[in-house]
């Protein structure tokens, strides 16, 4: 029972432009700091279980020496028929009136039928009590939960500064102006490769980007209408018009 | 016979004495049972529903290191202070010390400069806390500390509070200040005293007198139409 988008005040989202992407993982190490994910350390990538909430995968097009590495950074599509949501036993993660597929760490019991249920691979469950080195104590971003263990987490499109964005607005009496909410990723993006937005205002960045004939969304056929939409990369080498995909 | 007597003071022998005292209180049985049960019960009940019956540390006053009065500062009543002289109290708002409860999430505890603003002069030279107050400003001697005030009212770690808009829509709606602890409806003290009581006339120590339970929360929001989306202040 998801509210209708045109009913809703905000409708956040946000518009990955591929052709921008360099690869440089800004975006990645930002989201680590500012939602005090754990760290990944070599035994965690050996046994699979590296968190991050968003992360830049890469493609080799070609063969040595005519290859081309693409990028295409992937976080939480917080899809507005989210495959995590009916399955969770315990209500833990549902769609909010905003737009956004909320992860409740304290409801959380952690089944990880969730995380089973994502195509995009983007959940992850905190098998280990997080441990940070003694001098990064007092670096955690104090907005945020730190996620104890056996609890799933993910992407949450920086709630915290969504919260304090709209709060902001309200005690000076006015709408949120578009581009004054940043998610971490967003901010770090040296190239503004990511755009966050509220879909629901027509004049807002990620309106209009939506709008390019470039755009597509992870995975379309399993009709999880994500609120994260990509454009695809712009290859010169290509005749004009067949740059879809 | 004489084979169940031998076994009978075999055991007696070898029965550690701890046994022997411990046999006979259990089985002074259901009643006791039914006692400690009960009490247990009694126990969660009173701390589910409000705060933990004080008892086995689940006091909750707190001994600050420094006994500072909220009721000179904030009170308007006559006072005794730490050297026994009855004193005029002061009436201050809250805010004044607290003062980043208007914008921020936090109320904030003044540093100790602060207090000294008006503590370098105001109070007499014998009074132990203000001598306190004094060194630790760096009023007195060379050796400036900040003071590890204890926090009486904390949430739990997957709740994120912020101050500063209930401060402002209970500024604006004073008919939603809903306090049963406290008489006090107008002002700063009132919006504060809907969850905190009224801390201007708690004598010693500040204590937490609202549960500051989730239901409490809720059932506040649902009343004055604010969100009651997990998120707004689970994440």
């Amino acid at each position: 029972m998801t509210l209708q988008r045109e009913k809703r005040q905000y409708s956040w989202g946000m518009v990955v432009d591929v052709d921008k992407c360099t690869g440089c993982q800004a975006c990645v190490l930002a989201c680590q700091a500012e939602n005090n994910v754990p760290l990944n350390l070599q035994d965690r990538f050996e046994r699979a279980r590296a968190m991050s909430w968003i992360r830049v995968e890469r493609y080799w097009e070609g063969e040595f020496p005519d290859i081309k590495a693409r990028f295409i950074p992937i976080m939480c599509q917080h899809c507005e028929n989210a495959p995590c949501e009916p399955v969770c036993p315990v209500f833990a993660t549902y769609h909010n009136n905003e737009g956004l597929n909320v992860q409740v760490y304290n409801r959380c019991v952690g089944t990880r039928y969730c995380a089973n249920g994502c195509p995009y691979i983007v959940r992850f469950f905190n098998y280990w009590e997080p441990v940070w080195p003694e001098a990064f104590r007092n670096h955690l971003n104090p907005d945020v939960t730190v996620r104890s263990r056996g609890i799933m987490e993910k992407c949450s499109f920086c709630i915290q500064r969504i919260r304090r964005g709209v709060r902001n607005a309200e005690r000076e009496n006015r709408d949120v102006i578009d581009g004054e909410i940043q998610t971490a990723c967003t901010q770090a993006c040296p190239t503004d490769a990511l755009v966050f937005g509220n879909f629901n205002d027509e004049d807002s960045k990620v309106s209009k980007m939506k709008k390019d004939d470039r755009h597509y969304t992870l995975l379309p056929h399993l009709a999880t209408d994500p609120n994260v939409v990509y454009l695809a990369k712009i290859d010169p080498d290509r005749s004009a018009g067949a740059s879809h995909g | 016979m004489a084979a169940l007597l031998e076994f009978l003071r075999e055991k007696h022998r070898t029965t550690p004495l701890w046994l022997k005292v411990l046999i006979p209180i259990l089985g002074l049985g259901t009643l006791g049972v039914v006692a400690v049960t009960g009490a247990v019960l009694a126990f969660v009940i009173t701390a589910w529903l409000g705060q933990p019956i004080p008892v086995l540390g689940f006091d909750q006053s707190i001994e600050q290191p420094i006994p500072f009065s909220h009721t000179i500062h904030a009170g308007t009543g006559v006072y005794e202070n730490s050297l026994g002289d009855q004193v005029q109290g002061l009436g201050m708002d809250c805010t004044f010390c607290h003062r980043t409860v208007t914008t921020q999430a936090n109320a904030g505890i003044p540093p100790v400069q602060f207090c000294a603003y008006c503590h370098q002069v105001i109070g007499k030279d014998q009074s132990e806390p203000l001598t306190q107050i004094r060194m630790a400003a760096g009023v007195i001697g060379d050796d400036p500390h900040p003071i590890n005030w204890k926090r009486v009212h904390r949430m739990p770690d997957h709740v994120r509070f912020v101050h500063e808009p209930h401060i402002r829509y209970l500024t604006a709606n004073p008919e939603a200040i809903t306090n049963s602890t406290s008489g006090v409806k107008t002002g700063a003290a009132g919006v504060c005293s809907t969850c905190h009581g009224d801390v201007a006339s708690m004598t010693k120590t500040v204590t937490q007198v609202e549960p500051l339970k989730m239901g409490q929360c809720v059932n506040c929001h649902r009343d004055n139409n604010a969100p009651t989306d997990c998120a707004s202040c689970h994440h």
